[in-house]
This record gives C-alpha cells, structure tokens and sequence, in this order.
C-alpha cells in the first residue's frame, strides 16, 4: 500500500510525457510530407537549382521535407512507377521507353530546355557544318543512354546515320582521347567537356588543339531531355502534392538562373568536391548580394538582361580566378542556358515527338504510342 | 539378416526421394511465383509471371541472343577461373611454404581479400581496358584469394607425422608434394574450389557490369535498362544455373577425387 502513490505518480507522469510527446511535436515540422526525391548521377553542381530551392526553403514552404537520393536512372524510373518514389529526375527518353514496357510515369516539368548533347571538335580542323564529319573518327561513350541518342537525332536531322562517321567508343574520356589525337571529334555533354578541353588547349596542354567549336543537338533539333517526373496515380490522385513539387522545384530553377553566384555558393552544402577558396567564395558572396538587390529593385528585369548580367559576373570572375577554379562555375552557367527558357519547365509535343522518333528509328521502342500522354503542362505555375 | 535386408531396401528408397527434393523445391516456389503474380502483389513490371520470363528464354534463345551472351560469360569466366586457380595455388604453395613471404605479403593479401571486388572493379577496367581482359582480371581476383587460403591451409594440416614418415622413407620434395601434400591437401583445397567456382560467376558479371558489349552481366544491364524486366530475369535465372553447374562439375570431381578417402573411411570403419 505504501508504494501505491510512488507508482500512481510515475504512471501519471509517464501520460503526461506521453502526452506531451504525442502532442508537442505537432508543429510545422509535422506538417511536411517526407519525399524523397530520386535523382540520377552524383552531387554535382549541375544540381544547383534543386540544392537552392532546398537552402531556400522552397520545398518546405510548399509542404514538402525533401530528401535525396541518386542512383541509376532505370532504378529510379522503376521506384516511381511501382509507386515506392513519387518524384524524381527522368529524361525524355527513359519516360517514353518506361512507359512503352507498362510503367506508369509521366513527365510533369521539363527541366532542361534543350537537350544537352552535341559533338565538340577542334577549331581550324576543316570541320564547318556537320556534313564535314563524313568518314571521320569521332568518339562517343558508348552506344547507350543520352550521348547515343542525341547523336542519332543529330545526325538524323543532318540526313546523316551512324555508319556516315567511323564511331569509336571512348567512355567519358574526351577531353584526354581528344587531346592526344586519338578522335577527330566526340559526343560530349555540352555543358562540361567542351570547357574542358578549352581550359587545356588555354594551357597549352591538349595537343595541337588551340580550342574547340560544338554542334549543340538544340540548334538542329530537341529531344526532351531531364525532367521531373512522378506516376500517374500520384498525378491523378494528388494534384496539391505534384503542384507544390513543381512549384517549388521551378522556384529553385528560376533562382538559380537569376543568382547563379548565390546558387554556386548554397550548393557548396551539398557538393563535397565544388572548388571554394576563400578568395572565390568572397567574390562571389559579394556578387550575390550585389544581384540580390537589383532583382530585388527590378523584380520584372527580362531574361537578355539577366543573361548579360551572368555573361558580365563571368568575365569578372575570369580576371581574377584561373580557368580551373572556375570550371564549375561556368559548368552551372552552361547549364542554365539548358534551363532557361520563356516559360520554365514547358514540355513542347514536337520535342516529345522527334525523341520518340528517334527512339523508334534507335530500336529503343518498336512501336508508337501516344506521347501526349507521356507529359502534363498542367502542373506549371500560372505565367506572371 | 532381415534387418539388413529391410535397411538396404530403405537406402534403395532413400535416395529416390532426396533426389527428388530440389526439384519438389523449385516447383514450391514456382507456384509461388506465380501465385504472387496472380494476386498482383505487385505490378507486372517488377514481377513478371513466370510465363512471360518463359516466354523471353525461349524467343532469346531462338533468336540466338542467350546463347551469343552466354558464351560471352562463360568464356571469360572459365579463362578467369583457370589463371586464378594457378595462381593462388601457387603463390599458396610457396606461402605454406616460407613464413617470411607470408609476412611479407599478409597485410596487402588481406587488404585486397577484404576489398570487395565491385569497389575496385572500375579501376579494373580503366587499367586493362573495356574488352575481355578486365572481365578475366575481375574473375581473376574473385577466385585467387578463396584459392589461395585454401591452399594454405590444406598444405599446412598435412600431419607432421607424415611428413615424418616421408622423410624416413628418403621421399624427394617431387614425391613429396605428389604423394603427401596434394593428397592430403585436396579436401580442403577442393573445398576452395568449390567456393571459386561459384564466386568466378560474381567476378565475370561485376566485370560485365561495370563496362562490356556482350555477356550476360551486360544482358542483364541491358534489359534493366530497356525495362525488360523478364529478360533481366532470364539473364540472372542463366547466372544461376552456371553457378550451379560449376559447383556441380566440383562436386563430381570431389567425388572422383576423394573416393579414395570415403573407400578407407569404410574400410576402417569395419
């Protein structure tokens, strides 16, 4: 009887605790949906505006505590459509080729622009159009995923095939194979080999190679490249949810456009390899300030103008800093010009329709199906 | 004499009935299998039925596809296999052999056996390029280590005794190693052999996966990547069924091999 009321106390303290355990907690926090988000490749900066929209709160103001994680594309395609992932990053292809072998996915922002293919090859190498590339040794990394494709498609819109070139696969080496003259030219990620190679050739150490010019896939054609895509119930089933993904993912991509000094230096948090000496970091702080303020005293200041400003902040920083400190930078730059566009994320029907063309004429998919249902426009922010 | 009789009658049975059990297995998660499918547990695109994944076995091997990326894999391996079984042995041997060169070489042996292979498998590739040479340097490496153990190991429990008794007898090194080491040495080092023979089917395919234009770590790759789930499933039913054959090919060995060893169990036994 003695030790009823210690015991009555502690039972009484244990539902308070519980209680309070069970109640307290019920702040913004728990508000959020947990979503993890699938991406492809590695951290990288060419990850920036998805790392901004995170620094920024994008995606938690919208409801959402976002995760990621990066695997191999055909796992990430496979997690959404069963349902076990609801977003991630999909390229055009792989949402065609998914959805032709019974995946349910659908492409619900269309990230990248232009498709960020194109064959780089050396100035004065006699090369003017791409019908010069007839009967020579050009490298790609293989015959498999973006590369190949872009290059069918570039080579299909130049009435050129594949047995047009000599193909040598090179894997991700071009700026090595280039460089000793084992290639005449390469397919290459526009956005990173060619500034490679540049930087070399500005070394003096790429050969006879002084610099190189690109055929971009985008001047010819357009493939859908990366886009955020989720399943079909999920776009069905929960509207609020693919709305607030996309909203918050296209403020981080519009931000990023706009601040690309702010966005370098927010993906440092998450980019254990992205160059950062005290000196850049000061520069490019000071920058983002700077652009910090004039967008926010011209809130309507129209995309040429922004795009002189990056072209500007470029050349600045190449004043001061060596092309290998920079080439991350210019690497976000290059990709913004992917990213950018009249209206972000739009997905275009004819971009939809030469990517299933070329998957057609690749073997890829063997029969037509109807793209239009591959992708949605509808979750875009309403146009300002 | 009855008993006898009855038990022998029982041992007739017995091994009816054992030899039936993995086929009873298979067919139990066969139906399974299909059962899953059947409920829709999960979609058809990560479980395919088993029809559909019969269905791509047969159109594949028609087509010749199977058959192409198969010997792909199996020649690689076997070539794989056979320079890492040689060269474990023989470094085993001379490890067994000179304490010295077990010191010296232990740590990096360890080190590398303690690696696993997919983490250095790029590198592989890097160094000997993305034909054939990498994948038979990938099975290499997976099968050496388990073979040099075992060697080891199974030159070392050779009892002294023995040793002993060779030496009375005046028996040359040649002698020896033919008469003493390897004999007594074999059930262990069959023992590592098995382990190989099965593990060379991880070593060819982590290879294939890394970077290869034919094999069946690379039909796998391919069908994953073209979302051909039930030709992903053909691929790795194919990489089961080798393993499984190359353990078999061990065991009948083991049996020839040791007869001798089951023979005078018996023998003292009576």
């Amino acid at each position: 009887m003695m030790r009823a009321a210690p015991i009555r106390s502690f039972v009484g303290l244990l539902v308070l605790a519980s209680l309070l355990f069970a109640f307290a907690p019920a702040g913004a926090q728990d508000e959020l949906t947990d979503q993890t988000f699938f991406m492809t490749f590695v951290p990288n900066i060419q990850f920036a505006s998805i790392y901004t929209a995170l620094e920024k709160g994008y995606f938690s103001d919208a409801g959402i505590h976002l995760t990621m994680e990066h695997g191999d594309e055909p796992v990430g395609v496979d997690l959404i459509a069963a349902g076990q992932r609801q977003f991630g990053l999909v390229s055009g292809e792989q949402v065609l080729a998914a959805r032709a072998n019974g995946r349910p996915i659908i492409s619900v922002y269309e990230w990248f622009q232009k498709y960020p293919v194109g064959i780089v090859y050396p100035e004065n190498s006699g090369i003017e159009t791409v019908a010069d590339l007839r009967g020579r040794v050009v490298g790609i990394p293989g015959r498999f995923g973006a590369s190949y494709t872009g290059l069918i498609a570039l080579l299909a819109a130049n009435d050129m095939t594949e047995s047009d070139l000599q193909l040598q696969e090179i894997g991700f080496n071009a700026p090595e194979v280039m460089c000793v003259g084992a290639v005449e030219a390469a397919v290459i990620y526009v956005t990173n080999e060619p500034l490679q190679i540049n930087n070399r050739a500005a070394d003096g150490d790429c050969g006879d190679i002084t610099g190189v010019e690109v055929f971009r896939l985008s001047d010819f054609t357009n493939l859908v490249s990366n886009t955020v895509a989720t399943n079909e119930e999920t776009a069905a089933n929960d509207p609020d949810l693919v709305q607030g993904m996309v909203s918050a993912f296209d403020l981080g991509v519009r931000s990023a456009i706009n601040n690309p000094a702010e966005a370098y230096l927010l993906s440092a948090v998450y980019v254990e390899t992205l160059p950062l000496p005290e000196d850049l970091e000061t520069f490019l702080t000071a920058a983002a300030e700077a652009q910090a303020t004039f967008l926010e005293e011209n809130p309507d200041a129209d995309r040429e103008i922004v795009a002189e400003q990056r072209a500007d902040l470029l050349a600045s920083l190449q004043e001061q800093f060596d092309a290998d400190t920079l080439l991350q930078f210019q690497i976000l730059l290059a990709s913004i010009e992917l990213w950018d566009a009249d209206q972000l994320g739009y997905s275009d029907l004819e971009d939809w329709e030469t990517t299933q063309t070329t998957l057609i004429a690749m073997g890829y998919i063997t029969e037509e199906q109807d793209v239009s249902a591959a992708y949605t426009n509808a979750f875009l922010p309403a146009e300002e | 004499m009855q008993i006898t009789m009855l038990s022998r009658q029982v041992n007739l049975r017995m091994p009816s009935s054992r030899a039936l059990a993995p086929y009873l297995g298979l067919l139990v998660l066969l139906l399974l299998w299909e059962l899953i499918t059947r409920l829709k547990i999960y979609p058809e695109f990560i479980i395919p039925p088993p029809r559909a994944v019969f269905d791509t076995f047969v159109q594949t091997l028609l087509d010749g596809r199977l058959w192409t990326h198969t010997v792909t894999t199996v020649g690689q391996m076997g070539i794989g296999l056979f320079l890492g079984l040689v060269a474990g042995v023989a470094l085993g041997y001379l490890i067994a052999k000179n304490h010295m060169l077990e010191q010296m070489l232990s740590p990096i042996i360890v080190a590398i056996q303690s690696t696993p292979v997919v983490a250095y498998a790029p590198l592989l590739v890097i160094w000997f390029g993305t034909g054939p040479t990498s994948k038979i340097v990938t099975c290499m490496l997976t099968v050496f280590f388990p073979m040099l153990t075992n060697t080891v190991v199974g030159i070392r429990s050779v009892p002294p005794s023995l040793r002993d008794l060779m030496h009375s007898l005046r028996a040359t090194r040649w002698q020896m190693f033919t008469r003493l080491e390897v004999p007594a040495a074999m059930p262990i080092l069959l023992g590592g052999l098995k382990l190989s023979a099965t593990l060379s089917v991880i070593g060819v395919v982590v290879g294939e996966f890394v970077s290869a234009n034919a094999g069946l770590g690379y039909l796998v790759k391919l069908a994953r990547d073209s979302y051909n789930t039930p030709l992903v499933m053909v691929a790795v039913l194919m990489l089961a069924l080798i393993a499984r054959l190359m353990y078999g090919a061990v065991a009948l060995l083991e049996h020839r091999l040791l007869a001798w060893q089951s023979r005078s169990r018996r023998q003292n036994s009576l």
